[in-house]
C-alpha cells in the first residue's frame, strides 16, 4: 500500500514538473506580449514574470495603429504576413491533399503507382536546403519568386508525402463492401470514387487536410529563401522586428508569436486522435 | 472491368508523379550539371550557359578539404547523438507514466504534447529570450544557486549549442513521448498481467515482454528524429544564426550562409548532390535491413 501511494506520488511529481517545463517557454511569450517596454527585460531589480501592467500595445503596434511608445515606426504592418501565411499555407494544403488522396486511392484500390510510396518518403529525407538552389532559379524564371502561390506549390509538394500516407492508411481500413455493392449496381470506378468513397471519407479528410496545414503553416525556411518582400510569411516577417535602429522588439515579436501559435494549437487539439498516425506516416495507429 | 480500373488508378496517380517528378529529378539533373562547374546566380549569365565556366569535379575535390563542412558535419552529429538519446528517454519515462489511469491523465496529455504544435521558428524566438543573460532562465538558476548569475548562452561559444539543445529537446520529447505511448498502448495486458502473477517486478516486465513488443516502434521513432534532427534549422538559425562565430553552425545552416551569403551555387550543388548520394545509400541499406528483420 505504502509503496504504491509512493508510486502516485512520484509520479504527480514528475508530471506537474513536466508540464511546468512544457509550459513555461509558452506561458512566458504570452507574458511578454502583454508586457510594456519597461518590463521587457530586467533593469537591474528583479525579473516581470507577470505584466504589472498589462498593456494591449504590442498587439497595436505590429497591426500599425499605436508607436507613441516605441521610437521606430513600422515600414510595414503585421497584417500582410499573417496573409499570406493563410494563403501559402492553405493552397499547398489543397494541392497536397488533392494529389496526395487521388494518388492514395489509385494505389489502394488498383494498385498503381507502386513507385510512390518509397520516392515519397525519400522526399522527406533530404534536407530542403539541399534541393532548394535549382528550385530558386526554376521559381525566378517562372516568375514565382516572392509570390504566395509559389510558396504555395512547394509546400504543397513538401507535404505531399504525409497527405498521400494519411490517405492511403484511411484507404486502406476502409470497408470495401459499400464500394463493390455501388459496383455491381452500375456504376462507374470513377463515380465510385466521387460520389461515394470521398463522401465517407469527410472527416479522415478534415483530419488530414488539417495536420497537412499545421506542417505548412510552420515552415520558415523555404518561405525564408522564395519570399524576399512582398509575401514574406509570419516567421520571416518576425526576424525583421529587429534592427540596430530599434534593437530588439521583444514585446512586439512575442504578441506576433503568439499569433502564429494559436492556429497550430487549437488544429492540434481536434485532431489528436490522428496526430500519431500522421506523425509516423501510417506506420502506427492510436 | 480490370481495364477501367487501371486506367482510372494511372490518372489519380498522375498528379502526384508529376509533382514528385518536379522536385525530384529536374532539380537532380540541374544540381549535378551546375555542380560541374563555377556557376553563381552573380555571374550574370544564365545557369545554362553554366558550361562556360565548367571545372569538372573541382567542387568535388574542394568538398573534401573543407575544415568548415566537416566541422558542421561533426556537429550535426553530436546534436543528433544528444538530442535524439534525451528524447527517447525522457519520452519514454514519460510514457510509461501513463500506462495505466489517473486522475487529470486527458489534461496532463493534451498540455504535455503542446510543445510540438508550436512553430518551430516561433519556440527560436522563445528560447531566444528564455536564455538572455537577462532572462528567465538565468533568473531561475539564480535563485537555485543563490547568488545573481549572468551567463550569456547564447554568445558564448560554448554554451550555444547547449542551449540549442535543449530548444529541440523541450519541442520534440513530446513526439517522442506520443508515438511512444501508442505503442506501450499495444501492448498485451494480459501478458503483462501474467507476468506480474508469475512474480516478475516492474523493472523485468518493461524489459522481457515491453520492449521486445516495441521494437519496430521505437525504431519508426528514432528514425523520424534522427532524419528530422539531421535537418535542423528553424529554431537554432532563430536563436543563434549559427553563430556565435560558427559554434552553432550545422549542415542545413552552413549550406544556407555558403547559399546566400557566398552565392557560390556550383559548390552548394556539389555538397547537395554528395548528402543526397550518402542519405540514399543509407535509406535503402536501412530498409534492407528492416526487410531482413
Amino acid at each position: 500500500m505504502t509503496r504504491a501511494l509512493a508510486f502516485e506520488v512520484l509520479r504527480y511529481l514528475i508530471l506537474v514538473t513536466a508540464i511546468a517545463v512544457a509550459l513555461v517557454p509558452i506561458l512566458w511569450m504570452a507574458s511578454m506580449a502583454f508586457k510594456p517596454i519597461p518590463e521587457w527585460q530586467a533593469t537591474g531589480a528583479a525579473l516581470t514574470w507577470i505584466p504589472k501592467a498589462p498593456t494591449l500595445d504590442n498587439f497595436r503596434y505590429i497591426f500599425g495603429t499605436s508607436t507613441n511608445e516605441l521610437i521606430a515606426t513600422l515600414d510595414r504592418t503585421a497584417v500582410k504576413p499573417i496573409l499570406a501565411s493563410f494563403l501559402a499555407a492553405g493552397l499547398g494544403t489543397v494541392i497536397a491533399m488533392t494529389a496526395g488522396t487521388s494518388a492514395a486511392y489509385g494505389l489502394s484500390r488498383f494498385g498503381s503507382g507502386s513507385n510512390l510510396p518509397l520516392a515519397l518518403v525519400q522526399l522527406r529525407l533530404f534536407p530542403p536546403m539541399a534541393v532548394m538552389t535549382p528550385v530558386m532559379i526554376m521559381w525566378a524564371f517562372l516568375n514565382f519568386t516572392d509570390t504566395w502561390w509559389g510558396l504555395a506549390l512547394v509546400y504543397g509538394i513538401v507535404t505531399l508525402p504525409f497527405a498521400f500516407w494519411l490517405m492511403k492508411t484511411f484507404f486502406d481500413d476502409m470497408p470495401k463492401e459499400i464500394e463493390e455493392a455501388a459496383l455491381v449496381e452500375g456504376c462507374s470506378r470513377a463515380r465510385v470514387f466521387w460520389r461515394i468513397t470521398l463522401p465517407m471519407m469527410r472527416a479522415p479528410l478534415a483530419s488530414a487536410a488539417l495536420f497537412v496545414f499545421i506542417l505548412n503553416w510552420s515552415d520558415y525556411l523555404i518561405a525564408l529563401l522564395l519570399t524576399t518582400r512582398e509575401w514574406v510569411t509570419i516567421p520571416v516577417y518576425m526576424a525583421s522586428l529587429s534592427s540596430s535602429m530599434t534593437g530588439q522588439l521583444y514585446g512586439a515579436k512575442a504578441a506576433l508569436g503568439l499569433i502564429a501559435a494559436v492556429p497550430p494549437v487549437v488544429l492540434g487539439v481536434l485532431i489528436q486522435k490522428h496526430l500519431v498516425r500522421g506523425l509516423t506516416f501510417g506506420a502506427l495507429k492510436q | 472491368m480490370k481495364d477501367d480500373g487501371a486506367k482510372l488508378g494511372f490518372r489519380l496517380t498522375l498528379p502526384a508523379q508529376v509533382l514528385v517528378l518536379f522536385i525530384s529529378v529536374f532539380p537532380l539533373l540541374m544540381q549535378l550539371y551546375i555542380s560541374l562547374t563555377d556557376w553563381s546566380p552573380l555571374a550574370g549569365t544564365s545557369w545554362t550557359q553554366a558550361w562556360a565556366m565548367w571545372n569538372t569535379f573541382a567542387n568535388y575535390t574542394d568538398l573534401i578539404y573543407d575544415q568548415r563542412l566537416w566541422s558542421a558535419l561533426g556537429r550535426t552529429a553530436l546534436v543528433i547523438g544528444v538530442c535524439v538519446p534525451v528524447e527517447f528517454l525522457l519520452g519514454l519515462g514519460l510514457a510509461t507514466l501513463f500506462m495505466d489511469d489517473f486522475p487529470g491523465k486527458r489534461a496532463a496529455y493534451s498540455i504535455l504534447i503542446m510543445p510540438m504544435m508550436v512553430v518551430p521558428a516561433v519556440a527560436g524566438y522563445m528560447f531566444f529570450m528564455l536564455f538572455q543573460s537577462g532572462g528567465p532562465i538565468n533568473d531561475i538558476l539564480s535563485n537555485l544557486i543563490g547568488h545573481p548569475i549572468t551567463v550569456a548562452w547564447l554568445s558564448d561559444p560554448n554554451l550555444a549549442l547547449l542551449a540549442v539543445m535543449v530548444a529541440d529537446i523541450w519541442q520534440w520529447t513530446p513526439l517522442m513521448f506520443l508515438i511512444l505511448l501508442a505503442g506501450l498502448a499495444g501492448v498485451p495486458e494480459d501478458q503483462i498481467k501474467a507476468a506480474t502473477l508469475l512474480g516478475a517486478g516492474p523493472v523485468q516486465r518493461f524489459v522481457t515482454i515491453v520492449l521486445p513488443r516495441m521494437k519496430t516502434i521505437i525504431g519508426i521513432a528514432l528514425a523520424i528524429r534522427v532524419i528530422e534532427c539531421f535537418k535542423i534549422f528553424d529554431t537554432l538559425f532563430i536563436m543563434t544564426g549559427g553563430g556565435p562565430g560558427v559554434a552553432t553552425e550545422t549542415i542545413s545552416v552552413y549550406i544556407y550562409k555558403i547559399a546566400t551569403q557566398d552565392l557560390i551555387w556550383g559548390y552548394v550543388a556539389a555538397i547537395a548532390l554528395a548528402i543526397l548520394i550518402v542519405l540514399s545509400i543509407a535509406c535503402v541499406w536501412a530498409l534492407k535491413r528492416m526487410a531482413r528483420t
